[in-house]
């Protein structure tokens, strides 16, 4: 019995015609399921459709004005050139936070795609923590942190709710509340909170102690502390009991219920789990990179959050790894923003093709297509 | 106050079409069984083709929104190879086709340099002498001729699914791939052809925002209305008929918004603008609270068919 055998199923639609008039033979495509196929050839199927999806959006973006030659050298530059790696590391951290939140989000089979929702109330939550003096000074930043992290997991609370009290679907509420997140933000950046200083429509600065400090000159400590929460996140869902509850409740949560896995509270610790990362992705913006709370700081982590998590395939290791890759993209985005007025929206769209391209790699993972007379 | 009511129910119809159109798209598709997420792109593409045909093809309205059905039908070929010729996951595809279609009509828009020009659009179509009547010539009969042609697509589109039987193997499909096949129907080409004629709709519906409603395109404008259109079709529980009676009720929420501070109350803008997304989110808790749900979805939803086939 070798791996490679298949069973058969005729693909009905790809049946040629017989030929006019021919007594002859048909030419039809097989579609054969594969048992098995080695990993190797599994990481080779996912990388080289990542590299397709590179390639189609080279292709893009050099009919949209991109001289082929800069497109290599830009993207060259995130691991030859020093400055730019840096940018590269700085961008990682909400990324992959974003990332495993998606992931954990995943595991407990809930859609979380309200990941730019959360943020903003992140950002909200840390801001106010700035503008109303809560704490002691040495103690502000994990101040902030916690705040911006209670508010995701409020946040994430009212679709899970709804969900779990009302079968309201989770994939539309999330999203749903992202533009509620968003108009409130509004409201109070072009409202209570507009920096008096210059008027535009943004928080005032931090206070020296409530920015992430650097750290060697490289990166700031955002990216530490993605990191491990990283390996918080990998522990909790490879190694703990609730991780191996949640194994359970993917693979079959009627089963699971049946054996006395106590379902509800697995998949609420995940979804606030979920729900305070992103938020945590909210955080370490504002407070890392930009200083303030900014009107857009929080645009395309969202859908960058489930590519990570699907790439990654719900793994926090993985993600954190993706998230570094794709890190990569945006700083390229960056760059052609400023070079070339194409739009950051660009990334989101590359990001998208990747996604295309590699779940349509899976079909070609799991069958097998022949042609046969 | 009066004059408040009456300019509130005449701008009622056309801030209901865009809904009205989407929802009626997604009915079609998902009632053949394929969970239609990438509204929201579908209608910026057809939002920005339609603006485009517009500024390209010498300002001929109607043609303009042709070309956005049929820009948003091209469009969702990709989706339908993904999801059902290759079996992606339909949650996954229908999202990342959203972000390809925002990433792709904003570099489009900003390339071709179609963004942000005002267009003269498409004019409204007194219908005289009933839109001389008093306030329900204004509320009724003084609109665009796709606001009057509404009616007739939905009358069709009902006659079509529940009278025909194209849309009775349509339906079948959507309920249960097996016996259809078993049957002898050949289910890609049915959803196939849902899903790019749903789409068209979609297309449509957003091909109206730009070109008849605001008259330009700016990058991201459907700002929603996709995902409101996905979750009306879950409130129609997946009928036509309802799904018209929410875009109403959604067209109404919109047109109250410039109303409210048209008439001096003071409510802050931002808190206004997000009304129609926590009226979605209400009418979904509400369809929970009845726990009618699960009744009438098309059973195969979301699923990719797959024939005899074991792994």
């Amino acid at each position: 019995m070798s791996d490679r055998e298949a069973v058969a199923a005729p693909l009905a639609m790809a049946e040629a015609p017989p030929p006019a008039g021919g007594r002859g033979w048909r030419l039809r495509l097989i579609l054969e399921v594969r048992i098995d196929m080695p990993a190797w050839q599994q990481a080779l199927a996912v990388g080289g459709s990542i590299a397709t999806g590179l390639l189609l959006s080279a292709i893009i973006l050099i009919i949209a004005g991109v001289p082929a030659g800069d497109l290599v050298s830009e993207f060259a530059n995130n691991v030859f050139d020093r400055q730019t790696f840096q940018a590269v590391l700085v961008q990682a951290a909400p990324l992959i936070l974003v990332g495993i939140a998606a992931a954990i989000g995943f595991r407990a089979r809930f859609w979380n795609l309200g990941l730019e929702g959360q943020m903003v109330w992140g950002g909200i939550a840390a801001t106010a923590v700035s503008i109303y003096q809560i704490g002691p000074e040495p103690l502000r930043l994990p101040v902030m942190a916690l705040f911006a992290m209670l508010a995701g997991m409020a946040w994430v609370a009212i679709p899970a709710f709804l969900r779990m009290r009302f079968a309201v679907n989770e994939i539309i509420s999330t999203l749903l509340l992202n533009y509620v997140a968003t108009y409130f933000l509004y409201d109070l950046l072009y409202g209570p909170w507009k920096d008096q200083s210059d008027a535009y429509p943004h928080s005032a600065q931090f206070a020296g102690a409530e920015r992430l400090p650097d750290i060697g000159h490289a990166f700031n400590a955002a990216l530490p502390i993605a990191l491990a929460f990283v390996l918080v996140v990998w522990w909790f869902a490879e190694f703990s009991r609730y991780g191996f509850y949640l194994k359970f409740i993917y693979a079959n949560p009627a089963m699971a219920r049946l054996v006395g896995v106590p379902v509800q509270r697995v998949v609420w610790t995940a979804v606030l789990m979920s729900g305070a990362l992103a938020a945590l992705a909210g955080f370490v913006i504002p407070s890392g990179t930009a200083g303030r709370l900014t009107q857009g700081f929080y645009e395309g982590y969202g859908f960058s959050g489930v590519l990570i998590a699907f790439l990654a395939r719900n793994n926090a290791i993985f993600a954190a790894i993706v998230a570094v890759l794709i890190a990569m993209l945006f700083v390229t985005g960056q760059s052609f923003q400023i070079f070339y007025q194409i739009p950051f929206a660009m990334v989101q769209m590359i990001q998208a093709i990747i996604v295309m391209c590699v779940a349509a790699s899976e079909f070609f993972i799991r069958h097998r297509i022949r042609l046969q007379r | 106050m009066h004059d408040v009511l009456i300019s509130w129910l005449a701008n009622l119809p056309a801030l209901a079409v865009p809904y009205a159109l989407a929802s009626l798209g997604l009915i079609i598709s998902e009632r053949a069984g394929v969970l239609s997420l990438g509204a929201e792109g579908l209608m910026l593409v057809g939002a920005l083709a339609g603006v485009a045909a517009y500024l390209s093809f010498g300002g001929e309205p109607l043609l303009a929104l042709l070309v956005s059905m049929v820009a948003a039908g091209v469009v969702s070929i990709l989706f339908a190879v993904l999801v059902v010729l290759l079996r992606v996951n339909q949650v996954i595809a229908g999202l990342a086709l959203v972000f390809f279609c925002q990433g792709m009509t904003n570099l489009v828009g900003t390339v071709a340099n179609w963004s942000n020009r005002t267009i003269a659009g498409l004019h409204d179509l007194p219908l005289y002498p009933l839109s001389e009547l008093p306030v329900v010539g204004r509320v009724l009969f003084t609109h665009d001729i796709v606001v009057y042609l509404t009616i007739p697509i939905f009358i069709a589109v009902t006659y079509f699914l529940d009278r025909t039987n194209a849309g009775l193997r349509l339906r079948s499909i959507g309920e249960s791939p097996e016996a259809a096949d078993a049957a002898g129907l050949n289910i890609y080409l049915y959803r196939f052809a849902a899903v790019i004629g749903g789409s068209a709709l979609v297309g449509l519906a957003g091909g109206y925002l730009s070109v008849v409603s605001a008259k330009i395109w700016i990058a991201g404008m459907t700002s929603g209305r996709g995902w409101i259109a996905v979750a009306l079709v879950i409130f129609a529980r997946w009928h036509p008929w309802r799904a018209l009676l929410g875009a109403l009720l959604f067209g109404a929420i919109e047109a109250l918004i410039p109303q409210v501070a048209a008439a001096g109350i003071r409510v802050p803008q931002y808190f206004m603008l997000m009304t129609p997304y926590l009226v979605t989110l209400a009418v979904m808790v509400w369809q929970g609270v009845r726990g009618r749900i699960g009744s009438d979805e098309p059973a195969a939803l979301g699923q990719p068919y797959v024939r005899e086939e074991r792994t």
